[in-house]
């Protein structure tokens, strides 16, 4: 890869420019074309070997492209309409650019990871389409960023909806495993109409969906298409990103997945949502008025705090983690409504200031999200059970898997040194400065949005405590646990090089702070370099250096150590049932929020008739979710009344169908006729 | 010459800490007719637990021998953001209280976590009940510090006590009163006072902080209880600073740092005599009465930012 000469003028410009064009081309025929053909032609192992070196070259490539046209003003521009019937251009700016980086960035990881995973997991004859589909995967999700029409742009949607659908069915089949992909392909395809409609809205302005077209044309629209455009690009994006209630498939379909396809789905996959919502809001209607804001900030308050009470309340490793993606999508959502606030009062410093937080959180949660993911596929592969009743004292086995996957936990927490934090802390400082909307509502209300996102964090604290406490210290609580292994070496690289990016983002947050900054500039003309991006890129160095001091200090200050048994209050020996389970755990928090989860519980005590002296008791406390039958049951009844209604239409009789036919014609001339 | 004062604040709240609990405790022994131990006894006890050996439980990883040393960091961090004798500290022009909070929250999540390595009951109750307690005392603790920074037009920590600093006392508005009453119940709930928890009770069914140290010994030991030492003491200068910092040096003159300094420890008796005063008058709540206890003080600081709106700027 040519990086070009250090000014970015002149002849060497346009060398860098072609460069940057092929190494595009490169990234998509490798992941489009001569991986798969080597993978579904070849079928030997070198075969094999040799894809997966070439996607995860792919990868890295397009890391180098995307980190070019990132950080510096280098765009990349192809054309493939001669060889579509669409028009199908694919264009990399300074926002897809963004975008592209994090999802190579996790890619090479995930990939790496996968090694070893797909190789352990599935029968020799799966895992080339395993491997196809995971590169095409990849593929989709790239042409979905870089698209700049919207045939490429829904071309790629479609795909990625449908291979990931597919990596889901590989995985296995039952028929609770289908059940749940249906309701996944069921609603990503609502939300891809009401994304389509959305870019059908623009059409009788713009005449094509060209991008460029769109955006220009898009000062001129009449205000009810511009708020429609903007419910449906809401709604579309968001049934994709998993806003609540739009997020019915998310723990249904992530948790099902290999892990390495989670990683890739919660990572990144709904990250691709985010980049569409911010493309139709920010780029292409340019704000709007300030319900606009206010409406995505409800969003992200309701997504945040719900998915976090719900991810509290599970034991499923992967069911959490899934929650926790809609919590952090609601996090997103937060700096994007503020920002959206801040646009439609005129503030365009404070409107770059919330946008970039928003699209910080969008790669920070990228990079842990996909950590913990693929940790949890190593817990899995090493317990055969993701449920945190059963593990326990992983730490010890699995030493680095429990270092990266605590690096994870601690980045989602949003603790200071990881990354999650610079983005969370960008997000409430762009609260804070809500104060200076004088004589207006905002005023008050993004102020106390600080209480929200520190509630949600607080929670988001308590449940990763609880997830890493109880999972990978203390004793083992089965004898899978007890027998763990740490995970092949694949596993460990992949998930090492995530963690490395998570702290190297937390304790040097400048690298990405400065780009972005310049991206808030494009986006909203008229703002400067927010002054809080410079503020917490010079603090936390400062205090990386002084609490690496002290842990220095005191690790060079000689202690003896002596190894006792837990104290078990005299009893001989503590056993592994007595330690506080992840149920247990989360008890006092789900006592204080019953009211949201509205429990129903069971307790049952045998035999029935010695209440003091029980057998044995059971107890089962099932989460009731009123609301989501509240709002989705009148609407599955009246498609199913209405499909019932017009299966009277099909009388299964020739000649009825023949009358059909006969009278679409005669309305269609009728129709020709009259227009006229 | 200031930076020397901001490293010697530094040291006044890291050094100063075990002196700040012990005379807590003198003032409780009075308050209860007792003679009390000398306020020099948390140094004692410290020297004597740094001599001991520490106690490994046979289950525990690297992370509880680490918990109580990033504990003592990140809230070492935390008296680098708090001014004492001067309205600026090392960080308090850079840092803001987002940050503060955060770092303690470093501390709490590692400290829970080294509970549950140790593999016993007691320290999965100590954390769980500390996590509901750390999450409901997080949006009061923030809203109560962005009423006070939207008045102030700052979010540094230095910005905010200058601003009050120039303000007269006797114009003080109803935000300030309500942002201390939601701060000082954060700070009870914060440190693991009364009525929140008891510092001082070993028994399993009330304790929630004694029940997450229970496996440490020794160094570790004495990390910890300096750490939280520290907390209470930073948090209550940071209350002082926040809501008092009248007579602070604004030269670098040694007289005016002598002064500050005496009026430093005067405020800082006073607020140590109210905490006395609670801790031997008010029983401890029951658990389930804690989130009530934080809902009262999210409720204060909620109505503290909103009347941040009819404050005239």
């Amino acid at each position: 890869m040519y990086q070009g000469g250090k000014k970015a003028g002149g002849e060497e410009f346009t060398v860098q420019l072609v460069s940057i064009d092929r190494a595009f081309i490169f990234l998509l025929a490798a992941l489009g074309l001569f991986a798969p053909i080597l993978l579904l032609a070849g079928r030997t192992k070198r075969a094999r070997g040799l894809a997966i070196a070439l996607i995860v070259a792919a990868n890295v490539v397009g890391c180098s492209v995307a980190a070019l046209c990132f950080w510096r003003e280098s765009h990349s521009l192809l054309d493939f309409s001669r060889i579509t019937p669409f028009s199908f251009v694919l264009e990399i700016d300074k926002l897809s650019a963004l975008f592209l980086l994090l999802i190579c960035t996790v890619g090479v990881p995930v990939a790496i990871f996968a090694v070893s995973y797909f190789n352990r997991h599935y029968p020799e004859e799966r895992r080339n389409w395993m491997w196809t589909f995971f590169s095409l995967f990849l593929l989709s999700m790239v042409v979905v960023v870089t698209a700049s029409t919207g045939f490429a742009f829904l071309a790629g949607w479609e795909l990625m909806t449908l291979l990931s659908a597919g990596l889901i069915l590989m995985e296995g089949d039952s028929v609770e495993r289908r059940h749940n992909v249906f309701i996944y392909l069921l609603m990503m395809h609502a939300g891809a109409a009401a994304v389509v409609a959305g870019f059908f809205l623009f059409l009788p302005y713009s005449h094509t969906l060209d991008f460029l077209a769109i955006r220009t044309a898009s000062a001129g629209l009449p205000a009810g298409i511009r708020t429609a455009i903007f419910l449906l690009a809401f709604m579309g994006f968001g049934t994709k990103a998993g806003i609540i209630p739009l997020h019915l498939w998310l723990p249904r379909a992530h948790p099902i997945a290999p892990s390495p396809v989670s990683a890739l789905m919660s990572g990144v996959m709904l990250k691709t949502a985010v980049y569409g919502f911010v493309r139709f809001a920010f780029d292409f209607l340019a704000g709007g008025p300030s319900w606009f804001g206010y409406l995505v900030l409800l969003a992200g308050a309701v997504s945040g705090l719900l998915g976090v009470l719900y991810a509290i309340a599970e034991h499923d490793l992967k069911r959490l983690l899934a929650y926790h993606s809609v919590e952090n999508i609601g996090i997103i959502y937060l700096g994007l409504g503020t920002s959206l606030l801040f646009a439609s009062h005129q503030a365009p410093l404070w409107a770059s200031l919330a946008l970039i937080a928003a699209l910080l959180h969008t790669f920070n949660h990228a990079l842990f999200k996909s950590l913990l993911f693929l940790g949890a596929g190593a817990i899995s592969n090493a317990t055969h059970t993701i449920d945190l009743e059963e593990l326990g004292g992983l730490q010890q086995r699995m030493p680095i898997t429990g270092t990266t996957f605590l690096i994870g936990c601690c980045s989602i927490v949003g603790l200071p040194l990881f990354n999650g934090f610079i983005s969370e802390w960008l997000t409430f400082r762009s609260f804070l400065a809500g104060f200076v909307l004088t004589n207006s509502k905002a005023q008050i209300v993004l102020p106390l949005m600080v209480g929200v996102l520190a509630l949600i964090g607080g929670l988001a604290a308590a449940c990763f405590v609880k997830v890493f406490g109880v999972a990978f210290l203390g004793r083992p609580r089965s004898a899978e646990a007890e027998h763990a292994v740490e995970a092949p070496v694949s596993m460990r690289a992949g998930m090492t090089i995530l963690a490395a990016a998570c702290l190297l983002i937390g304790i040097l947050p400048g690298l990405l702070l400065h780009p972005l900054a310049s991206l808030g500039q494009a986006l909203f003309p008229g703002a400067g370099v927010p002054e809080e991006t410079l503020i917490i890129a010079r603090v936390i160095p400062w205090i990386a250096a002084i609490i690496l001091g002290v842990v220095v200090t005191t690790v060079l200050l000689k202690r003896t150590q002596r190894m006792v048994p837990t104290w078990g209050c005299g009893l001989p020996q503590l056993t592994s049932r007595m330690q506080y389970t992840s149920t247990v755990f989360s008890k006092p928090i789900r006592f204080v929020f019953s009211a949201v989860y509205r429990p129903d519980r069971k307790i049952e005590r045998l035999p029935a008739g010695q209440p003091y002296f029980p057998t044995s008791i059971s107890y089962s406390s099932v989460r009731t979710t009123s609301y989501e039958k509240a709002l989705y049951r009148p609407f599955v009844d009246l498609i199913v009344s209405a499909a019932h209604q017009l299966r009277r239409l099909q009388t299964g009789n020739i000649q009825v169908y023949l009358l059909y036919i006969f009278l679409t014609l005669v309305a269609l001339l009728a129709f020709l006729r009259f227009q006229k | 010459m200031k930076m020397a004062i901001n490293v010697l604040q530094a040291l006044i709240l890291i050094l100063g800490a075990p002196l700040a609990r012990g005379v807590i405790g003198k003032l409780k022994a009075w308050i209860q007719r007792r003679q009390g131990a000398s306020i020099w006894r948390p140094y004692a006890d410290l020297a004597k637990l740094f001599r001991k050996e520490d106690l490994v439980p046979p289950s525990a990883s690297w992370v509880f021998r680490c918990a109580p040393i990033v504990l003592l960091g990140a809230t070492i961090a935390v008296a680098a953001f708090v001014p004492v004798v001067q309205p600026s500290a090392l960080l308090a022009s850079w840092g803001d209280f987002f940050l503060l909070v955060y770092l303690l929250a470093l501390g709490r999540f590692f400290l829970s976590l080294g509970a549950l390595d140790g593999g016993s009951a007691f320290g999965g109750m100590g954390a769980s009940r500390e996590a509901l307690v750390s999450t409901l005392a997080e949006a009061p603790f923030l809203l109560g510090l962005v009423a006070v920074s939207i008045l102030a037009a700052h979010a540094d920590i230095a910005g905010m006590v200058t601003w009050t600093l120039h303000q007269n006392f006797f114009n003080v508005s109803a935000v300030h009163i309500l942002a201390f009453t939601s701060l000082a119940m954060v700070v009870l709930a914060e440190t693991g006072r009364m009525p929140v928890d008891n510092p001082t009770t070993h028994l399993e069914l009330t304790m929630i902080h004694e029940g997450m140290v229970l496996e440490y010994s020794g160094p570790s030991l004495a990390l910890i209880e300096w750490a939280s030492a520290i907390k209470l003491h930073a948090l209550l200068a940071l209350l002082i600073a926040l809501f008092g910092p009248w007579g602070m040096a604004s030269s670098g003159s040694v007289e005016a740092i002598g002064l500050a300094l005496l009026l430093y420890c005067t405020k800082a008796a006073v607020l140590m005599l109210l905490l006395a005063v609670i801790e031997s008058g008010v029983a401890k709540l029951r658990m389930y009465l804690v989130p009530d206890f934080l809902g009262v003080a999210s409720a204060v600081s909620a109505l503290a930012v909103i009347f941040t709106m009819l404050v005239k700027r």
